[in-house]
């Protein structure tokens, strides 16, 4: 009962994870660039969801929505104020725009916090459960009452996110642009909103998922590191730009660390991520899904 | 004559002096700076410094941006302290120890991250320094984990270490300029350029590639070896991202892919993280922005603004191809 | 005596046949001319030529010695030298040193690869861009830059693939002029164009494929005229 206990708690962290990862999947297609501030957008998440509920007194469920609003507000500021020398024909950066977003979201992710360090203080706070039960047992299963009501959110916001990207107006544009930019553009695309708009759903998400684990983990101003590195591995693993590699890699991760923490060694659980990272990346850095492209 | 960069030879020569000066102001300080503490954080600003520099060698010069720098520094600290720890070396075995150790690990980083780019390449780095810090953090029979290891000093006097610092640093600056000039720098610069082309133009690619990362790796080990004498301590902490954060913000503000910049960033960033850090710790807020802003707008970071005021003071204009070609 | 040799060479892109058994060889001296209509394959042919590809099946051979599978830049080393069709210089290196990296990394000791650089540059009408960055140049001063590239060191063959496409008459009339001169001394080139006038002008031979596979391949004029050829680029109605 054990494995059944570790597998479906894997798989709900692994909906969180594809909450973040998912968002960072969706930028690398559109700009091809990893965003390094993404960890930071989930932990604005967190601080919004936890510190509206608790400085107004409002329901959780009214401020998980304004931590999502908050992210997505991060989100479309960092792609209109800083991602404009991703576009092609920015001089200064020329050949180097990957290392640009590099420097600049490397950067923009010590500033956000080191400012939320400052301005509100090291001392983490504990987000507001969503639902009063603190345990449910479904059969042989138990958790808490929160953990399944996120998850189940989780779940809900991802088909939402998957139908938009598939069938919507702007959803179709964004694969559009994720594909070729330039026809795109040639297609009357307008690319620089459709960054923008990847951008804040990215951040969206991001926050959502800080929110929703933050009465697990707390929010604190460097919450957001661990996630982030996690979605890298996951986007990586499940091929940068596609969205079901990064959503099966969520979970595949999930479970593997579930099972890792137990079997293998609670104290490096956090490397198995990063050594699956450099693995995939040597081996098969197209990812499990991704595609190849042609370079010269 | 007229100072202009049109010629790359001088205008090398001129980033070169522009060290050597700033060298010799950093030489000439302790005659004003009595006070040991801000003597330390000049020290301090040293070891920055090396590592800028060879980040900036990396990264500036030969486009590898990797985000281990931090590791290297923390693995030539940790490299000397566990053989004073375990073996009771002296300094003068450690030292050189560390060197060819982060010598050997950037190599083999080096020849892994070969086939890798722009993202794909700063996360691999990355992910290997966050390896790297953990392993040391967790070894703790080995280690002492996250409690650190106390290191024996190597000089007396402070002031001696100020002098022995800088002069690495300057023999660290004067190997990067002859590099530079050498066909070698041509090879580097192309590779970050254009590998595509620099291949087809015969340069050798994952020679030259390795070579960078080794040499970074070198000169970080050293960097991180002297510091852990001078501090007596090294721990888990110098190989934290935030650090790599600091050692990036040095070279983007002071200048990438310039011989001056990571000197000037270095000692600019740091002291001044020194001065703000009486007025409540804004530092690392401050230099994030900075290098948001400088990254944003000005790519060639303060080396930039004196370029550009050198090149008005000269009599002659830089010439401009005409529109009809 | 062949220079070049290609065998049977077939490349894939998943199922797409990029290259279908392509055989033909370059004389020592030779100015080839390699045409066909867009997607027929030749530049994935100078690509495999220089290390940027494998081919699946068939091999290279260069004066004798089998060259598949090597690297573009041990290739540059032994004397196999290339365009590219979308032009690649070093943009924040200045134009001399874009020159002086292939000199040096092709063995030019320093006195004398600065020696060669200014003259190609003198000879490309480049001098006063010399210490500019290549970033700073236009276009066609680019394809001139890298065009220059291939001959800092005499290579064995030189694979120019599309110099004259979209460049100033001027620019081209001096490269034309430089692959003249240089054939005249002895140069082997494998010339690849779409510029029909250039190639009836300055190569004696020329190749045509068409979806990946050699049509034609005699004297030029034969070529331009053969119903094959006229089909492939014009379609059934024009042969």
């Amino acid at each position: 009962m054990l494995l059944i206990d570790l597998t479906i708690n894997g798989l709900i962290i692994g909906l969180f994870y594809a909450l973040m990862a998912i968002g960072l999947s969706l930028i690398f297609g559109i700009l091809r660039i990893v965003n390094f501030a993404h960890g930071e957008f989930y932990m604005i998440g967190a601080y919004a969801y936890t510190l509206i509920a608790l400085f107004f007194g409002i329901s959780p469920w009214l401020t998980l929505p304004c931590a999502f609003i908050a992210g997505m507000a991060l989100g479309w500021a960092t792609e209109r104020l800083l991602m404009r020398p991703l576009y092609s024909g920015y001089a200064s950066w020329g050949v180097m725009k990957d290392e640009y977003a590099v420097i600049i979201t490397f950067a923009l992710s010590l500033l956000l916090i080191n400012l939320v360090d400052k301005v509100i203080g090291p001392n983490g706070y504990r987000g507001p459960s969503l639902v009063a039960t603190t345990r449910v047992e479904i059969g042989p299963f138990m958790a808490s009452g929160h953990r399944l009501m996120a998850a189940g959110i989780a779940l809900l916001v991802l088909i939402a996110v998957g139908l938009f990207v598939r069938y919507s107006y702007w959803g179709r544009q964004i694969q559009a642009v994720a594909q070729n930019r330039l026809g795109a553009s040639l297609a009357g695309i307008d690319t620089a909103k459709a960054s923008a708009i990847v951008f804040a759903l990215s951040g969206g998400l991001a926050a959502l998922a800080g929110a929703l684990l933050s009465p697990i983990i707390n929010a604190t101003p460097d919450v957001g590191a661990f996630p982030a590195v996690k979605s890298y591995v996951i986007v990586v693993l499940g091929g940068m730009g596609s969205i079901p590699g990064a959503a099966v890699a969520s979970l595949i991760l999930g479970v593997l660390e579930s099972f890792g923490a137990v079997y293998i060694s609670y104290g490096y659980r956090d490397t198995f991520g990063l050594v699956i990272l450099i693995m995939v990346l040597l081996f098969r850095p197209h990812g499990l899904f991704g595609e190849r492209s042609r370079e010269v | 004559m007229a100072v202009t960069f049109n010629d790359t030879r001088m205008r090398d020569r001129i980033q070169l002096v522009f060290s050597l000066g700033i060298f010799a102001l950093v030489a000439l300080l302790p005659a004003i700076v009595r006070n040991e503490y801000w003597q330390g954080v000049l020290i301090v600003s040293m070891y920055f410094a090396m590592l800028a520099a060879a980040w900036n060698l990396l990264a500036g010069y030969t486009g590898q941006f990797s985000l281990a720098p931090a590791a290297f520094g923390m693995i030539g600290a940790y490299v000397t302290g566990l053989l004073s720890y375990h073996f009771n070396a002296p300094p003068l075995v450690g030292i050189p120890a560390a060197v060819v150790v982060a010598a050997a690990i950037g190599f083999g980083l080096g020849r892994i991250v070969l086939r890798l780019r722009g993202p794909y390449l700063a996360l691999t780095t990355l992910s290997f320094a966050e390896i790297c810090r953990l392993v040391i953090s967790n070894s703790i029979e080995i280690t002492r984990g996250d409690l650190g290891l106390n290191v024996p000093g190597l000089f007396d006097h402070r002031l001696t270490w100020y002098y022995v610092m800088l002069g690495v640093l300057v023999v660290i600056q004067l190997g990067l300029y002859f590099l530079l000039r050498a066909p070698a720098g041509l090879y580097l610069r192309a590779i970050r350029d254009d590998e595509i082309a620099a291949a087809s133009r015969g340069v050798k690619i994952v020679l030259w590639k390795t070579n960078a990362f080794t040499l970074s790796a070198a000169i970080s080990g050293l960097a991180g070896a002297l510091y852990g004498h001078f501090a007596q301590f090294v721990s888990p902490e110098l190989g934290l991202l935030s650090q790599t954060g600091i050692i990036v913000s040095m070279v983007v503000i002071g200048g990438l892919a310039t011989l001056p910049g990571p000197i000037g960033g270095a000692f600019l960033v740091y002291v001044a993280s020194e001065f703000l850090r009486d007025f409540g710790g804004y530092q690392l807020i401050v230099f994030a922005l900075l290098v948001i802003i400088f990254a944003r707008f000005f790519r060639e970071g303060l080396w930039g603004f004196f370029r550009r005021a050198i090149e008005r003071t000269g009599r002659r204009p830089a010439p401009v191809p005409s529109a009809a070609e | 005596m062949a220079c070049l040799s290609i065998n049977s060479v077939s490349k894939f892109f998943g199922g797409h046949k990029a290259l279908d058994d392509v055989t033909f060889s370059v004389n020592e001296g030779e100015l080839v001319g390699l045409i066909g209509p867009n997607g027929s394959g030749k530049t994935t042919l100078l690509n495999i030529l220089s290390g940027y590809l494998a081919a699946d099946s068939g091999d290279v051979v260069l004066d004798g010695r089998p060259i598949t599978g090597l690297r573009p830049e041990a290739l540059a080393r032994l004397g196999v030298l290339r365009m590219f069709q979308l032009t690649r210089v070093f943009p924040r290196m200045s134009v001399l040193d874009n020159l002086l990296v292939t000199g040096s990394a092709l063995g030019l000791p320093e006195a004398e690869a600065d020696g060669r650089a200014r003259e190609l540059i003198e000879d490309l009408t480049l001098t006063r861009m010399m210490h500019l960055d290549a970033g700073q140049l236009s276009g066609g001063q680019r394809k001139l830059l890298e065009f220059g590239s291939c001959f800092m060191v005499p290579p064995r063959i030189a694979l120019l693939d599309e110099p004259f496409a979209a460049v100033h008459p001027t620019m081209k009339e001096i490269m034309a002029g430089v692959i003249r001169h240089r054939h005249a001394a002895g140069q082997t080139f494998l010339l690849v164009s779409h510029d029909m006038p250039v190639i009836v002008e300055l190569c004696p031979r020329a190749i045509c494929m068409n979806a990946g596979a050699v049509i034609a391949d005699e004297k030029t004029r034969a070529v331009l005229t053969d119903p094959v050829v006229i089909e492939a680029y014009l379609g059934e109605a024009a042969a």
